[in-house]
């Protein structure tokens, strides 16, 4: 038992393929960021689709927003690297196949813009109707309201639950390693396969996501809540 | 037509039997949940020499991804603590660890969210510490975070498929092991993607029902 402990705290291996390891939690950041902004664009096109005041168009959304925020990541991630390639070269009488890295984009992209989406929607819906009437009032049209009176209310309502959302989703992107993404995970995978040594990886690899996302979790927090503060004082 | 039928419907004995496993992982996760959560809850609040053990544990499970948790757990915890034997337990252990930490910081915020009247009431007639937390924090609590609860449950149905990982014979596990023996993923993935999305629909639809029920029933203002 003390043996295995020291073995475990010994994280000499992971350091020693710090190379591998480091290049691959920058994949999980590369992963993050194209999935955030697609999760961001979707999510906003569906919460005004949610708002608008077309029923086809309200029912649209809600389904979008209903089936993608009940469904499990890893099968979403799957689903779509698997099925929707075959689906599309039906719909276009080709193969086609995608990079895993695409397939993680779009899945995460659009299981998370159904978070988004609630979220946005209700701060779009928390905007006073009077600054929206104000508005029309001074002669602005539809799309310079949403973009100087609505939007700018919003971001700064829906921020602490963003960053919370933000944070689920750096965590989702470890399962992309699933299919094949070389993130950390991955090639810590790799290693263990490699080095048959799953203990000081693992552990090596839970003590850095831990610290990554603790850290950013709580100064992302601080940072937005400084911002708010400042604005609303 | 007829794929769905080769491929989903003849195959339905061995998806049901993975529904079941995944139904079992999560009932066993959830209740190491609410356990483990209400223990690092207490712990934190009421146990002062074990308080930082408590926050770290929290903040752990919090800030780890499940499926490194469950990697980890699967693999490390053998050689470190020589437990669990299983991947079947060490599934349900990482389902329920994670959420322990969520669950802790929502029993948290119930609790705090007590009034402190209440509690100043309970003494005041002489009730013991206990009796009071019993009687009258325990309660509010339970109804305040009720909807909380349900929620977090989603989540363990969610990452439930993740145990398909380390072998444990899932829905997900099921459907990945068909894929790969006809090599004609559509059907087989579709229908499971939907079965998850309706199971998790059904359950966070309920939570939302009760939420509302707790709001109009007692007033309360649900998480």
């Amino acid at each position: 038992m003390s043996d295995a402990f020291w073995q475990s705290v010994d994280l000499s291996l992971f350091w020693e393929y710090r190379q591998v390891l480091l290049a691959g939690l920058l994949f999980n950041v590369y992963v993050f960021a194209c999935s955030a902004a697609t999760a961001l664009a979707v999510g906003l096109a569906a919460a005004l689709l949610r708002v608008s005041r077309a029923w086809p168009f309200r029912w649209i959304g809600t389904v979008h927003v209903e089936v993608f925020r009940n469904a499990p990541d890893y099968i979403m991630i799957v689903w779509v690297h698997f099925v929707l390639p075959l689906l599309l070269g039906l719909l276009i009488g080709r193969r086609l196949e995608f990079h895993p890295f695409v397939s993680a984009v779009i899945a995460l992209g659009f299981v998370y813009s159904g978070y988004f989406a609630e979220t946005f929607r209700a701060g779009i819906q928390a905007v006073p109707l009077g600054h929206i009437e104000a508005a029309r009032a001074c002669g602005m049209a539809e799309r310079l309201i949403l973009r100087r009176v609505i939007l700018p209310q919003v971001v700064r309502r829906m921020l602490p639950e963003a960053v919370n959302q933000f944070v689920s989703l750096f965590k989702a992107t470890t399962i992309v390693s699933l299919i094949a993404v070389p993130d950390l995970m991955y090639n810590v995978s790799m290693v263990t396969a490699q080095e048959m040594r799953p203990l000081p990886l693992y552990t090596g690899a839970a003590l850095t996501y831990f610290g990554v996302i603790w850290l950013a979790a709580t100064g992302v927090r601080l940072l937005s809540e400084r911002w708010r503060n400042k604005i609303y004082a | 037509m007829s794929n769905w039928e080769r491929l989903v419907w003849n195959q339905r004995g061995v998806l049901l039997q993975g529904l079941a496993v995944t139904v079992e992982v999560c009932l066993i996760a959830f209740a190491v949940a609410i356990v483990g959560g209400l223990t690092l809850c207490l712990v934190r609040m009421y146990v002062r020499p074990l308080r930082p053990v408590a926050i770290a544990l929290i903040e752990f499970f919090r800030a780890t991804p499940i499926y490194v948790q469950l990697m980890w757990i699967t693999y490390v915890w053998p050689e470190l603590f020589g437990w669990p034997q299983s991947y079947f337990t060490a599934g349900w252990l990482g389902l329920g660890l994670q959420s322990s930490g969520y669950l802790a910081e929502t029993f948290r915020a119930g609790i705090e969210g007590v009034a402190r009247g209440h509690r100043e009431a309970g003494y005041a007639l002489g009730m013991s510490p206990l009796l009071v937390f019993r009687r009258i924090v325990m309660p509010q609590t339970l109804l305040t975070v009720a909807p909380s609860i349900v929620n977090q449950f989603t989540v363990i149905v969610k990452s439930s498929t993740l145990v398909s990982v380390i072998t444990v014979q899932d829905l997900m596990f099921q459907a990945m092991k068909l894929v790969n023996v006809w090599y004609e993923p559509i059907e087989i993935l579709t229908v499971t993607a939907a079965i998850y999305i309706l199971f998790v629909f059904l359950l966070s639809t309920a939570g939302k029902l009760l939420a509302d029920r707790m709001r109009r029933r007692y007033g309360l203002a649900a998480a």
